[in-house]
């Protein structure tokens, strides 16, 4: 097993091991583990101590913004007010100064009461309770061993944790599906509660011991969740249920929020009160001694859990799960399942390829399957972003990320850029509020570029990073000029040159500070030795080379940038700067491919009228397909050299690249990039994912253009067809490319 | 007299938060930023995930 420890995060400190209620569902005393038998029935002050210790030099060692700690059984609160203070003490003390402590206690709430909330108030103890819906559903299994209800005072222990003073240590409820309650009842019982947030589990089983599927169906679970979720989605989702947003959040390229869905590694151990170090004690399902290491807090630091088979197994991602989950499409949402639900103790009956031990599908895997897919059908409408469908909407998402570089790097300067990036950010404010002018600047592609650079330059602290930073001056300055607002703005001058982004350059001969202001003929520029005055629309003068404007009939009025300090952002060298000869030949053959393209892809081409907005001579043909993040959308980078024949495709293919590179920038379009490789058509080697859509939305605007490209792109199309990488963003974009594909 | 832009910023501003109100530490602003950024180290408190517990 390879990869790099993955340190724990959330440590369950068994406090007590045993408990006042006799639940039949309860994987600790009634499934394959009885080790709970020979446990003390109270963790130690010895235990204790170790194991914050532990904790501490864990958290120390791995640099670890925070750790959780949840207190849990048995039940917990059986351990008593005085042992559970000793621990809330112990933590709290050797984590201070080292990591934040996240402090929880999940119990059945029984014991609950003043006594206990004003501790855990004192402590910053979180409280999770318990309750499997009304009391039918709770009466099914979690009755006192004597057979009585505990629903009663469990409503009672949830009503006290409700009352304000202790309201903010509520965590919400717990509940165990059991596919023979009512699922609306159950719902319904939780959420007239109102609790902070709810979790249902499926009960814990596995091959050996199959969930009991009560109706026959073999998406028993899943009909009952998606029940729940119809209901909880009609209610306008009152409470975040973690199941489902765990599942909304992978469809859409996020994170797992639960450990019993996903393929993120395990960042969690269990302490045993006798001072055992465990893997997750859901294990206790499978067989006896299951979730054992061998290890103990007084003996063993936590790394050496962490580096545990067991535990290592648990942080493979997709090389964890068995081979049919790897090919399955729902893998990055469900993640193989459960751990535990995995577990056969024999190879399946011949011909079924499942192996005895955890590497098979979950026994809940139909389930799975049916309620990811379930959610996703029901969602997938409203998750996507309307920037995939709507240009308009795609242009607003641009901007708006421009917007908060901006502000991002206002957050990273942290006060270091002084007084005169404070003024130039206030200005900022002032401006946008009065004018479209900061809207136009911030909207110029290479804009983007260097907000990003100067936002690395801080970060890894190179040289003159403050000075690029305070580059904001002279496109606030540009952006007065546009809105033509009687704004003073002052700016810093570079080797006597002063470039006014999306308008042009000045060619000062001084250096230091300058103040431009836009007057009624165009602007004034104020440098220490002179005052220069560039009038509208700004001809060449000897100090003066405004950015040039393509144009010509039939075409859309384009920068055509090769100024912008910036603009060096293609990964092959621009062009340093044309003559008014070369820029007019240049103009010419881009208006012809232009027309061109309009000729044979009207679509396509009357599209990119409304998005682009800046090109850039190259000095080669010879134009990478860039990842996200170098400049804004609306500029492409054009070889300076060839006709209307060779330019045409060059733009096109510019284009497509430029369209879904700005979409990447604005939403996830796929997730765990690079995980699986899979087949390209137009090369031998196995592509990751991103790559493999990159060509396949080249192609399939090619092939508008020029046929051969079809062939491949029809491949590629199929290939990405089933995906596990794809979110539902990036679904909706194959919906749309196979739509466009067989229009031709 | 103008100057050149083909692009109009009505729909954008209507509903938009004001430049210096943006806040950066908003989950939905970082995972923005996170998409064209390298983001720092993970430094975050993460969600707990155990399954027998909230």
């Amino acid at each position: 097993m390879t990869g790099p420890l993955v340190p724990f995060r959330e440590i369950v400190l068994k406090v007590h091991s045993r408990c006042d209620l006799a639940c039949d569902h309860c994987y600790i005393y009634e499934h394959a583990d009885q080790s709970w038998r020979t446990r003390p029935r109270t963790i130690s002050d010895e235990a204790i101590s170790w194991t914050a210790l532990r904790l501490a030099e864990h958290a120390k060692a791995h640099a670890l913004p925070s750790v959780s700690v949840i207190l849990h059984g048995g039940e917990p609160l059986l351990a008593g007010p005085a042992r559970l203070r000793r621990v809330c003490e112990e933590l709290t003390r050797a984590l201070d100064g080292v990591a934040a402590l996240d402090l929880r206690i999940h119990t059945n709430g029984l014991q609950l009461s003043p006594r206990y909330l004003d501790l855990f108030e004192e402590f910053g103890v979180r409280v999770g309770i318990s309750l499997d819906g009304d009391r039918a559903a709770n009466d099914r299994h979690r009755r006192f061993a004597d057979g009585r209800s505990s629903h009663s005072q469990v409503l009672k222990a949830v009503a006290l944790l409700r009352q304000d003073r202790y309201r903010p240590l509520d965590l919400g409820l717990l509940c165990t599906v059991d596919a023979a309650n009512d699922p609306v009842a159950v719902y319904d019982a939780l959420a007239a509660l109102d609790p902070p947030r709810i979790d249902f589990l499926l009960p814990h089983a596995t091959w050996d011991e199959p969930p009991p599927r009560p109706g026959g169906s073999p998406t028993e679970y899943a009909d009952w969740l998606l029940t729940v979720f119809d209901r909880w989605d009609a209610q306008g989702r009152p409470m975040p249920v973690r199941l489902f947003e765990s599942v909304l959040s992978t469809l859409s390229g996020g994170p797992s929020l639960t450990e019993s869905l996903g393929l993120a590694p395990t960042d969690l151990v269990v302490v045993e009160t006798d001072g055992a170090l465990e893997q997750v004690d859901s294990l206790k399902s499978a067989y006896e001694g299951a979730a054992a290491t061998g290890f103990d807090v007084f003996s063993h630091s936590f790394d050496e859990v962490a580096a545990h088979p067991g535990v290592r197994t648990r942080q493979l991602g997709l090389a964890g799960v068995s081979e049919t989950c790897r090919e399955c499409p729902v893998v990055r949402s469900c993640g193989g399942g459960l751990y535990t639900h995995r577990y056969r103790s024999e190879p399946a009956e011949a011909g079924t390829g499942a192996p005895g031990g955890f590497d098979n599908t979950s026994v809940y895997c139909a389930d799975l399957e049916a309620l990811i897919r379930g959610i996703e059908s029901r969602t997938a409408a409203a998750s996507v972003s309307p920037a995939l469908a709507d240009t308009g909407e795609l242009m607003v998402a641009q901007e708006e990320l421009t917007r908060s570089l901006l502000a991002g790097l206002h957050a990273e300067l942290g006060g270091r850029g002084g007084a005169e990036w404070q003024e130039a950010w206030e200005l900022a404010g002032a401006v946008e509020q009065h004018s479209d002018g900061l809207d136009e600047v911030l909207a110029h592609p290479y804009t983007r570029t260097w907000l990003i650079d100067a936002m690395a330059a801080l970060r890894e602290a190179r040289p003159g990073a403050l000075d690029t930073a305070l580059r904001l001056r002279s496109y606030v300055a540009a952006a007065v000029v546009r809105g033509r607002l009687d704004l003073p703005v002052r700016v810093g001058l570079t080797d006597g040159v002063l470039h006014l982004p999306t308008l042009g350059t000045l060619r000062t001969g001084t250096g230091g500070e300058a103040e431009v202001r836009a007057v009624e003929q165009g602007f004034l520029v104020r440098t220490p030795t002179a005052e220069l005055l560039v009038g509208h629309p700004g001809g060449t003068t000897p100090y003066w080379r405004p950015v040039r404007h393509l144009r010509r009939d039939g075409v859309p009025v384009l920068a055509l940038d090769d100024l912008d300090p910036y603009r060096d952002c293609f990964g092959t060298p621009v062009h340093p700067g044309l003559g008014d000869e070369a820029a007019a030949g240049w103009s010419d053959r881009l208006a012809a491919a232009w027309r061109l393209l309009g000729d044979t892809v009207p679509e396509q081409t009357a599209e990119a009228g409304r998005t682009l907005s800046t090109l850039t001579p190259l000095l080669t043909a010879d134009t990478p397909a860039r990842a996200p993040g170098h400049h804004g959308h609306g500029a492409l980078g054009v070889p300076l050299e060839g006709g209307a024949e060779e330019l045409a495709p060059a733009l096109l293919r510019g284009l497509r690249r430029a369209r879904l590179r700005a979409l990447t920038e604005v939403t996830d379009l796929y997730a765990l990039d690079g995980e699986w490789l899979r087949p390209a058509p137009w090369q031998e080697e196995p592509v990751p994912l991103s790559a493999l859509l990159a060509g396949a939305y080249e192609r399939v605007g090619l092939a508008a253009y020029d046929p051969r490209h079809r062939d491949q792109a029809r491949r590629a199309l199929d290939t990405l067809q089933d995906a596990a990488e794809l979110t539902v963003g990036g679904k909706s974009l194959l919906a749309v490319l196979r739509e466009e594909a067989d229009r031709g | 007299m103008t100057y050149q832009t083909s692009v109009t910023f009505a729909t954008a501003k209507k509903n938009r938060t004001p430049l210096a109100e943006i806040d950066v530490r908003d989950a939905g602003v970082a995972k923005k930023l996170g998409r064209v950024l390298p983001m720092p180290t993970d430094r975050t408190a993460r969600v707990s995930s155990f399954n027998s517990a909230l």
